[in-house]
């Protein structure tokens, strides 16, 4: 027989893939832990100033 | 007179948009004058005429509706 | 876990360990207060890796303002102690002890079922091209850099200034493709997918930080603007006045006293052309992270030669080891949405995997029953944060203690240092039981972030969480009035009075929840559609699948092979048994959606299936209804057989390739239907079509010519693979632009297709066996759906999604997905991640079988008289008017659905009489704070 599969999952990168990841198996009833190699997460996007076509602020 | 003039504007701003874009102003360290007092609604669009009759009324010399 | 990285991964799915080694922070996390203290008293500068290294921070930081979490971390490869053994400057001044230079690196054992890789990418490094001397002319920037540089938080304030002499830039040009589509000292055959579309919006926001004039130029090879809205913000930059030119400038020299950039570049009838700007902006690509290889061997994963993770189009995030999946832009170039959809696509995956243990290691969190303080008098308590500093070094803090004291209600105050603090949380708590505490007031920061925490702590210490106003004395007060402390304390206390005046009358809300319905429904059985349902299905909820059609499979069954190759019938007839044969999934076909009521986690609707009518009850909905490919009515299509689209040469080439590689001369018109008035957007898909299908021909028949009339090439992403074959194959293309498209003319019996060629400058003539029309993929009509949903739909007929970054699967109706064609033209792979992406926002709300709602709502009071203004003005239409029989009387009055309204209150500021109110927002409230905020006048 084959043991139980764990609930939790490991997301490695904490930018907007990786938080997006993290916050859709955290709603969903899966404990995450999420691994980022610098001291914030944030990634790429964190340092956009700006979206397009809504020229929203990226932050 | 013309420089002590201290107007009292009330503001009401939307959680979404204005009232984040003043939480922004902050992080971002933008200076502005102190004469604004913020009421934050859930909308710009829950400012009932009356609020705004009624602040002008008891005193403000300016309301801005934001959002 | 920050500064942390994967140094081993064993296992199999369902159970890895995997070793994570954590970098020492030199920082105690729980003691930080983010003070700043320590980075102001270090040393020690150097560049900040967050604005590009165009300015400075210290060796004890923090990434940036917002970071999360806010602790700061000491970098020791910096720190003056760690190199040269003192200093410790930073421990001396720490107010709370949190610096620790004894951490040790560690690496510890993690348990989890699977794992999902999303490091990232590495912007290209553009210093091996000698001819731009990026490392030498101070005013070459890169994209990166010149974020940075556009940014309110960057290092010029927001204010655009060129690097070498700090003036702002009056002519500034970009250049495409630097890292990509080049295999000439970088290896980069592919497309990064997301620079032609930032180099746009680089160029149209430059005139927001710039004062007067400026010119924008943009060199490109092809404009690839193939996302939903793209195309238009391109041909609107356009007429904003940035200058496209499709040129390569060749090298760059520094102007005059190293300010600006000299350019030279050839145009496409070889002139030669000299020009100079103020700077030039290189936009890099997106290669795979430094690490990928690294990290596939950790994880023991396959990676494409370009290091990019290997996936297979029917699993698009799936890696090649079971368990784990990838996400972003490690799996290929991508922009902010497709990572996005991707994230959720590998959620629904690892989700899946480990349905049956949902649950089991998270637990919900509890709470003590609530005191009923409805009806006492306010005991209201006010806090005032210091915030550090942060408030207390402008605002006179004391003097708002003192103040708040006076104020009528408040019986309690108290100032703390960080208000937010977790043990400043246990105290909030205490003192509330201790002084019987029932309206509470913060003075510190902003609700919007800090709220949420406030009410936790409400709710823990027994009273209803919507019985705290907060005063924000810091984003909106200390921070932008900083030099004028004695004003920013009188509006700091106008602040805490007026939150104090609305305290007062504040009312326990009711929580709100909706019971969910475990059970989803899919609107159409495509490849997109069955994708959703076998997923969804998977997760263990039942679902019905709904298809208009006596047939599931949709487009798919008539493709041939995806863009990387694999054959796609096989793959879906597979997938159309395992849908039909899947206990959870109810299949009906011949099916019509016809009514819909209810919102997210309860909607009802009718179903018509072979005329009888069948009622569904279902907690989400995903809307995957598709689209089709565009018939022509230009180039003699419908006149003449040979004249064939894309899908009917595909069927030609399946059913008689002999025929096919017969030919001598094929020719594919790109853009048929897509990219003018009309059908403004790019079909994304069709570029990459015509390329695969001209490649296919030429390896039939290598004599044969092949010819392709385009606009520009979009073969973006890996797919730029394909283009590059098929010019080393010999395929001709053909640039036309929109206003002088080629013609096509029959003589006799015979075809021919006349364009003129820009490159050779004369006009081509070329007899066509047969005439490929790239035409555009159109919505399937949707008029019904978005009429029983209300839900949006845009200009060209796709169906309209929450937020074109960062929702890009949830429809603006809560609880309703989308996925597929009926979003925007997609090829398999990114239908699949879509529909994926759809399972995994669906499985967020399916999880709970009750779910809360925000309890800020609309409520009648009794003065409604049932008028009825607000009816029409609720956006959401969550209000309608009932009837009701008091004393023989009938009367009319408002009711509103607690689900469907957002609490905005247009109805609010609509009725004539209080007839309506919003919780925690009411007239009275408001009234109130505006009374108090005048008192002072």
């Amino acid at each position: 027989m084959s043991a139980k599969k764990l609930g939790s999952v490991m997301v490695v990168g904490g930018g907007i893939a990786g938080m997006q990841t993290a916050l859709d198996l955290a709603d969903s009833g899966y404990y995450v832990y999420l691994v980022e190699k610098k001291a914030g997460i944030g990634g790429v996007m964190a340092q956009l100033d700006k979206t397009f076509p809504t020229n929203d602020c990226a932050m | 007179m013309a420089d002590t003039y201290e107007p009292v504007i009330i503001g009401f701003l939307c959680n979404w948009c204005a009232y984040a874009g003043g939480d922004l102003a902050g992080v971002s360290r933008l200076q502005y004058p102190t004469n604004m007092r913020a009421i934050r609604v859930m909308c710009s669009g829950m400012v009932h005429p009356n609020l705004i009759v009624d602040a002008l009324r008891k005193g403000a010399d300016g309301v801005i509706v934001m959002g | 876990m920050t500064l942390s990285e994967v140094v081993g991964v064993e296992g199999a799915q369902g159970d890895f360990t995997v070793k994570v080694k954590q970098h020492p922070r030199y920082i105690d996390m729980d003691k930080c207060i983010a003070c700043g203290l320590c980075a102001e008293k270090c040393p020690k500068k150097v560049g900040n890796e967050y604005n590009e290294g165009l300015d400075k921070r210290k060796a004890a930081y923090i990434l940036y303002g917002q970071a999360v979490p806010l602790k700061y971390a000491i970098d020791a490869e910096n720190c003056i102690y760690f190199q040269k053994g003192k200093c410790r400057a930073c421990e001396k001044y720490c107010p709370t002890g949190a610096v620790n230079f004894n951490q040790k690196e560690n690496i510890i054992d993690v348990k989890v079922g699977s794992v999902i890789l999303a490091p990232g990418f590495k912007p290209f490094d553009p210093t091996v091209f000698d001819t731009y001397d990026y490392a030498n002319i101070p005013d070459v920037v890169t994209s990166l850099e010149y974020e940075r540089l556009l940014s309110a938080s960057g290092p010029c304030m927001g204010h655009l200034v060129r690097p070498s002499d700090h003036t702002e830039p009056k002519r500034i040009a970009w250049l495409q493709c630097v890292g990509s589509r080049g295999i000439n000292k970088c290896d980069n055959g592919f497309c990064s997918s997301v620079c032609c579309m930032y180099a746009i919006k680089q160029a149209i926001v430059t005139k927001e930080h710039t004062t007067g004039d400026v010119e924008q130029t943009v060199y490109y090879m092809d404009i690839r603007s193939h996302g939903k809205d793209f195309e238009k913000y391109y041909v609107d930059a356009e007429k904003k006045g940035i200058n496209f030119v499709r040129a390569r400038p060749h090298s760059f020299a520094p102007g005059p006293d190293g300010k600006g950039v000299k350019t030279r570049w050839v145009d496409e009838q070889g002139v030669e052309h000299n020009d100079e700007y103020d700077m030039v902006v290189l936009s890099i690509g997106l290669e795979a992270p430094a690490d990928a290889t690294a990290l596939a061997e950790t994880a023991d994963i396959r990676l494409d030669k370009y290091r990019f993770a290997e996936c297979d189009s029917f699993a698009p995030v799936s890696t090649s080891r079971d368990g784990i999946y990838v996400a972003g832009c490690f799996q290929s170039p991508k922009d902010i949405p497709q990572s996005v959809t991707e994230a959720s696509s590998a959620a629904a995956c690892a989700a899946i995997t480990l349905a049956e243990s949902r649950g089991s290691l998270t637990k919900e969190k509890t709470y003590p029953p609530e005191k009923n303080v409805s009806a006492d008098a306010p005991r209201i308590g006010v806090f005032v944060c210091s915030c550090g500093i942060n408030i207390a070094g402008v605002v006179k803090v004391d003097e708002v203690v003192e103040y708040a004291k006076t104020l009528p209600g408040v019986v309690f105050v108290e100032n703390n240092l960080f208000t937010c603090s977790s043990d400043t949380q246990v105290l909030i708590a205490e003192k509330i039981k201790e002084h019987a505490l029932n309206r509470i007031v913060v003075a510190a920061c902003t609700p919007r972030t800090h709220e949420p925490l406030f009410k936790d702590t409400l709710r823990e210490a027994g009273i209803n969480e919507y019985l705290i106003e907060m005063a924000n004395i810091r984003n909106q007060n200390s921070w932008v009035h900083g030099g004028e402390p004695e004003k920013a304390t009188a509006k700091a206390k106008d602040q805490v009075r007026s939150a104090v005046a609305k305290a007062g009358l504040l009312a326990p809300l009711e929580y709100l929840s909706v019971n969910v319905v475990q059970k989803a429904l899919v609107v159409g059985g495509g490849l997109s559609g069955m994708t959703a349902a076998l997923g969804i299905a998977d997760m263990g909820y039942e679902t019905v699948l709904l298809e208009k059609s006596n047939i599931l499979g949709g487009n798919a069954l008539r493709l041939n092979k995806t863009w990387k190759g694999e054959e796609i019938k096989p793959k879906v007839e597979a997938m159309v048994r395992r849908v039909e044969s899947h206990p959870k999934i109810k299949v009906l076909k011949n099916a019509a959606l016809k009514t819909a009521v209810g919102s997210v986690g309860n909607f009802v609707s009718e179903i018509e299936v072979g005329g009888e009518t069948l009622a569904v009850n279902y907690g989400v909905g995903v809307v995957a209804t598709g689209g089709a490919e565009y018939k022509p009515t230009e180039y003699l299509y419908g006149h003449d057989d040979r004249v064939k689209t894309h899908l009917e040469f595909d069927a030609f080439l399946d059913v008689s390739p002999h025929a096919a590689k017969a030919a001598q001369n094929v020719v594919f018109i790109q853009c048929v239907g897509s990219r003018e008035p009309g059908r403004p957007y790019c079909s994304r898909v069709c570029c990459t079509h015509s390329v695969e299908s001209a490649i296919e021909l030429k390896k039939l028949n290598p004599e044969m010519n092949v010819f392709i009339f385009n606009r520009d090439i979009r073969t973006y992403g890996l797919r730029e693979d394909l283009y590059t074959e098929a010019r080393r194959l010999g395929v001709i293309f053909v640039r036309y632009e929109v206003e002088k498209k080629p013609k096509v003319i029959k003589d006799g019996d015979a075809l021919y297709v006349v364009g003129d060629d820009h490159i050779l400058n004369t006009t081509l003539k070329i007899k066509a066996d047969y005439l490929v029309l790239a035409s555009a993929i159109v919505p399937n009509q949707t008029k019904e759906l978005v009429e029983l949903y209300k839900c949006s739909v845009g200009a060209d007929g796709f169906l309209t999604e929450a937020h074109p970054k960062l929702k890009p699967v949830d429809m603006s109706v809560d609880g309703l997905f989308l996925a597929g064609l009926c979003h925007y033209p997609k090829p398999v792979d990114e239908a699949v991640a879509q529909a994926q992406a759809a399972v995994s926002r669906a499985g967020v709300i399916l999880a709970k079988s009750v779910m809360p709602l925000d309890s800020i709502k609309s409520m009648v009071t009794n003065k409604c008289d049932g008028c009825a203004l607000c009816v029409d003005t609720c956006p959401y239409k969550a209000i309608s008017l009932t009837v009701y029989v008091e004393n023989g009387r009938e009367h009319k009055r408002i009711a509103t659905d607690k689900a469907l309204c957002k609490g905005c209150g247009i109805c609010m500021a609509t009725c004539p009489k209080q007839g309506v109110d919003v919780g925690g927002f009411t007239m009275n409230q408001l009234k109130a704070q505006v009374e108090s905020i005048l008192l002072g006048v």
